[in-house]
């Protein structure tokens, strides 16, 4: 009896560690393989040639490489211009967005006013608002500017969908700025706005590049209103002008692969320079508020 | 730098300094949330008035020309409740957000556990776990539709091979089965973000406890529902809240893979109020639907609220 019990706590403790290692690693590498195979998929696809792609069955892995589908993708004064349209609308929104929410962020976490409480509230709940009771009054709106199919007409309609979150985003990152600086750089002669621009803005750098990257990559990649209200091929978005390489009967997709990798390498390079900062302030935002 | 402030402010007074005392004082806070509220007030709370307000209005592309929308009372909700497609596309809608809810939280937590241990490689395994959710949507659709391809689909090839299926389906293309091959997608896009958000909720779980149930002897198992649960369940049940918001509003993966079809077979009601608005131009029944989907969402909204609040009081 006392020799069982001094020699089974060992046993139970070392065989098994190795064997749950084992099954961490198997667990692992199944998840890894599930995440990111799709991804990978996208990319050997734009890497074959034609006949390759649609050979049965399909290979795995890509028989030779070739970079056609990109000089094709890339040749065509389309894509250009679809790609100058979501950067010029991904600059404006994210400027408007990132000013508005400094400067209301910055208000709502530090000064006790009428609605202070209230405001950032009712901004959460802007952010939670169906996209599709918004679609309608929007369309009805841009109809009656005559904004539909323009690329300006868009701007409003992202800040709706950018702003409340940013407001919130922004008030939660001021939260964590100690007053003490502040009241520091107040005796120290500033004004209220010097203080503001000179001592809190440096301090909520991590946060405004967080909520300055969110911007870019949802207006990047926005797909419903822009599908919804630009009409003309002129005017399209690159993930309109994505979806629009799928044809009714035959589509190119090593092309379209091609056109996937391209609008997903910068919000990537964007992603994998601020990780941190993203997944903290995104991850982190929506629960800590 | 701290001296040139104290000189100038000093020397020259500041515009700002305006706001020091005061009206100007107590003007300076209004002026810095005005801009946003306005904006918002403009993008957010009048489109969300009118849009409910349209629910009550015949629009459609003739009453839109004519300017002159007559309030028609609770008949446009009559006429969507009429239409046999409403009934599918709600159910439809009740089978997607519970499947996507209940396997995004699962496997969302599975995986945070998984990425929790640290071992090494873990840097590795939790960055490639989180492409899922930074491939943009549109381009995440299109590769999974692409993959879906009834003629030379990977996803037919593997199924084959794995000995699952013996012939190629038309997985999107089949009444039975395209509902469910969209919600996969689905899933696999939205699980990374449940997985970010219990992990952070996991890191937060004290050491100490942890080793005092395993110091009683606890197994695995029950240290994960006694133990672990309890602790991270505020987090777990915001999660829960936020992916059912997310899944409710979620166009791109349905409208992108079969547009509802074949044969109203994946419709959900952000789709079939898609359908009502822009194919059939009939604005007032799809912002029928819309208001609908926004009195539910209202609830999760200010439960999701609710949850907040009672972390912060923690």
């Amino acid at each position: 009896m006392a020799s069982t019990r001094s020699s089974a706590p060992l046993k139970r403790t070392r065989t098994p560690k190795a064997v749950r290692l084992g099954l961490l690693y198997v667990g692992l590498w199944a998840a890894f393989i599930w995440c990111v195979f799709p991804f990978y998929w996208m990319i050997a696809t734009s890497l074959r040639a034609k006949d390759e792609i649609f050979a049965r069955p399909p290979s795995i892995l890509p028989h030779s490489i070739t970079f056609q589908n990109y000089v094709d993708l890339l040749i065509g004064a389309e894509f250009w211009r679809f790609a100058m349209n979501s950067l010029i609308l991904t600059i404006s929104v994210t400027a408007i967005s990132v000013l508005l929410a400094v400067t209301a962020g910055y208000a709502m976490a530090r000064h006790k006013f009428k609605g202070s409480v209230m405001l950032p509230l009712f901004m959460l709940y802007g952010q939670m608002f169906p996209p599709v009771l918004l679609l309608i009054p929007f369309y009805i709106q841009l109809r009656f500017l005559g904004w539909l199919d323009s690329l300006y007409g868009l701007i409003p309609v992202y800040l709706s969908y950018m702003l409340p979150l940013c407001v919130w985003l922004m008030r939660g990152f001021f939260a964590q700025v100690p007053h003490s600086l502040e009241d520091a750089a107040r005796l120290d002669g500033c004004t209220r706005w010097q203080a503001f621009w000179r001592v809190i803005l440096p301090m909520a750098r991590p946060g405004i590049v967080a909520v300055a990257t969110w911007v870019m990559i949802h207006t990047w990649n926005e797909f419903l209103y822009a599908s919804t209200f630009i009409l003309s091929d002129k005017n399209r978005t690159l993930p309109l002008g994505l979806s629009g390489l799928i044809g009714q009967y035959t589509t190119d997709w090593g092309m379209l692969m091609a056109g996937g990798v391209i609008t997903a390498a910068p919000i990537l390079l964007v992603f994998f320079f601020l990780q941190k900062h993203l997944v903290s302030g995104v991850g982190g935002g929506a629960v800590k508020g | 730098m701290t001296t040139r402030t104290r000189e100038t402010t000093r020397l020259k007074p500041h515009w700002s300094s305006i706001f020091e005392n005061g009206t100007g004082a107590r003007l300076y806070p209004y002026l810095m949330v005005m801009p946003a509220i306005l904006i918002a007030i403009g993008v957010v709370v009048y489109p969300v008035l009118s849009g409910i307000t349209s629910a009550f209005h015949d629009v459609t592309l003739r009453t839109l020309n004519s300017g002159d929308m007559p309030f028609i009372g609770l008949r446009n909700f009559e006429r969507v409740f009429a239409d046999p497609n409403f009934v599918l596309a709600s159910l439809n809608t009740l089978v997607w957000v519970v499947l996507n809810v209940v396997a995004q939280l699962g496997f969302g937590l599975a995986l945070a556990l998984l990425l929790h241990r640290i071992v090494p490689g873990i840097g590795f395994f939790r960055s490639g776990i989180l492409v899922p959710w930074v491939v943009p949507s549109v381009v995440a659709v299109l590769t999974w539709r692409w993959m879906y391809d009834p003629s030379v689909g990977i996803v037919n090839e593997i199924l084959v091979r794995l000995g699952v299926i013996d012939a190629y389906h038309p997985w999107l293309g089949d009444t039975a089965t395209a509902l469910y091959a969209v919600t996969v997608e689905s899933i696999w896009k939205g699980t990374p973000f449940v997985m970010l958000l219990l992990l952070a909720a996991l890191q937060l779980v004290p050491k100490s406890i942890l080793e005092a149930a395993s110091m009683d002897g606890a197994s695995g198992w029950r240290k994960l529902w006694h133990v672990i649960l309890p602790q991270i369940r505020v987090s777990f049940a915001i999660a829960a809240v936020l992916t059912f918001i997310l899944t409710v509003n979620n166009f791109n993966a349905i409208w992108l893979m079969t547009e509802g079809g074949p044969l109203n077979s994946s419709e959900i009601l952000f789709t079939l109020a898609y359908k009502y608005g822009f194919q059939r131009f009939d604005l007032g029944m799809a912002s029928a639907v819309a208001t609908m989907l926004f009195v539910g969402l209202v609830i999760a909204t200010t439960l999701y609220l609710k949850l907040i609040q009672a972390k912060e009081a923690d």
